[in-house]
């Protein structure tokens, strides 16, 4: 077989594990796009309708355009994560990842295919949460700007998401990764508020989340307002995502706790 | 010295040590040729390193001793190596995502495949391993016996040259086990794929290998034609021979 016929051996494969893992994603609807979906539109009801009634405006821009970009990069980075660390650990726990391990698939292309399922799933949740969220604020200024961020925030997360399938033993380490760092990264990452309002050391801690970058660029992208130059928020976020799919080729190319 | 065609030479292992992150060793210089197109029997009591052995030639177990070789190409550092060996493990453990169609058509894309030729050879595969009428079952609810057939069709949808298949009758009813003997046996003479077979069943060996090897403690003690064996170690069957050399 000739390089250039192992190439298509292997681009088909990838394609066909990154199928698998999308259709994993769509089959199970009902758990991986309704209850994020619900999650950001609950989100949006209560700060943007309740609470919004007491917070107007934040740095000029109505609360709900305000928090609906960090709502959408949270929505893409927690289910992009979930999505690759569960599907990953699954097909771990319950063995069946040898017969991918086994194919002729490079460990970087076993990583893109198994970050298009997450992505998939992150940027589908999203588009839901925008769509209806679409009605009730001014719209989208720059929806490439927008796309780009959140792209890399679904890449950056799906990569984290296939090293912590990768790294968890048991359900609970699984967890613990999902509840005790993504989460409370989202949280203080400037998806509720303005960091530049917030007194030291918050301010500085809010702009150590690269969260934080994500949630800026891509507010950059639908109220046209961001707190850092658009290029610093969009190359940290490039790093991340390059740095964190670095890991992840590497983890598989070595077979850590995949292979004995 | 010999100058040895490794392409010649379906499964060729040399010097190959596994010591398991708890000090077990699994495998200690072991040497091994599975002449290409032959049936071949790999024998040992449990713990002798077979399942070792065959996960480090499908790169399920990682070697940083030794090389292996299937048909020329690297087991361990050419991707090649991957598209000529089909495994079927002794643990079953299947997706549980698809159903028995799927998860061979899947299969047949992961080794590259086009689609329609992956769906071809799964219909082929489900009649042949008459499991045509559960396609479109999910694997957890098939029987222990089906699971096992798919197990075995799943080695084979993407053609492999060698056809791996670690201890396929364990825990088989004897009706489904002579079923399987017919058709590895069919497979073999038609289209003279090399099969590696490991068992404890000393009866299967000796009904279908052609060469056969006994492995104790992570090396091979003994190889050859079951009547060499027997013939070297006495005794009137493989089964007898077989002890004596597990023993010494």
């Amino acid at each position: 077989m000739t390089s250039a016929e192992l190439r298509v051996v292997q681009r088909r494969g990838t394609l066909a594990l990154s199928g698998r893992e999308v259709r994993r994603v769509v089959t199970l609807w009902t758990q991986t796009i309704l209850p994020p979906a619900a999650t950001g539109l609950l989100f949006l009801a209560v700060f943007g309708g309740a609470l919004g009634g007491r917070i107007r405006v934040i740095e000029r821009i109505d609360y709900l355009d305000f928090i609906l970009p960090g709502l959408l990069v949270m929505t893409v980075a927690g289910q992009s994560f979930v999505n690759n660390s569960t599907s990953l650990f699954q097909a771990k726990n319950e063995g069946y990842i040898d017969d991918v391990l086994t194919s002729p698939l490079r460990p970087w292309q076993l990583a893109v295919a198994y970050m298009t399922g997450g992505l998939v799933r992150g940027l589908l949740a999203a588009a839901v949460v925008a769509l209806v969220a679409a009605s009730f604020t001014d719209g989208i200024r720059n929806v490439a700007l927008a796309a780009i961020a959140l792209l890399l925030t679904g890449l950056l997360f799906s990569a984290l998401g296939v090293i912590t399938g990768v790294w968890a033993e048991s359900f609970d380490q699984h967890a613990f990764v999902a509840n005790l760092v993504i989460t409370p990264l989202a949280l203080v990452g400037g998806v509720f508020y303005s960091a530049r309002t917030l007194s030291e050391p918050w301010s500085t801690l809010t702009r150590v989340d690269p969260l934080y970058y994500l949630v800026d660029v891509t507010r950059a992208g639908t109220a046209g307002f961001e707190e850092s130059s658009v290029w610093l928020s969009l190359a940290v976020a490039a790093l991340a995502a390059l740095a964190a799919f670095s890991v992840a080729a590497a983890l598989l190319a070595r077979g850590w706790r995949l292979k004995p | 010295m010999e100058r040895l065609d490794r392409s010649s030479v379906a499964l060729l292992v040399e010097e190959l040590d596994k010591v398991y992150a708890d000090g077990t060793k699994a495998l200690q210089g072991l040497e091994l040729r599975v002449p290409a197109g032959s049936f071949f029997g790999l024998l040992g009591p449990n713990g002798a390193g077979k399942t070792t052995l065959i996960g480090a030639a499908a790169g399920l177990v990682r070697v940083p001793e030794g090389r292996i070789f299937v048909f020329g190409h690297d087991a361990v550092a050419d991707p090649s190596a991957r598209l000529l060996l089909g495994l079927s493990p002794q643990e079953v453990r299947l997706d549980r995502f698809l159903t028995a169609r799927e998860l061979l058509t899947y299969h047949g894309r992961y080794f590259g495949m086009a689609k329609l030729e992956a769906a071809r050879r799964a219909d082929e595969l489900l009649e042949v391993f008459d499991l045509t009428a559960k396609a479109a079952t999910k694997p957890h609810r098939l029987s222990g016996g089906m699971r096992r057939r798919l197990s075995i069709a799943r080695a084979l949808v993407h053609h492999p040259r060698l056809v791996v298949l670690d201890e396929p009758t364990a825990g088989v009813d004897l009706e489904l086990r002579h079923e399987l003997w017919r058709y590895l046996r069919r497979l073999h003479a038609r289209e003279g794929v090399t099969v590696l077979l490991t068992t404890h069943y000393i009866e299967e060996a000796e009904t279908l290998c052609e060469r056969v090897a006994f492995i104790r403690d992570g090396h091979i003690v003994a190889e050859g034609s079951p009547q060499e064996i027997v013939s070297r170690f006495g005794g009137e069957r493989l089964e007898d021979a077989y002890l004596k050399a597990i023993r010494r």
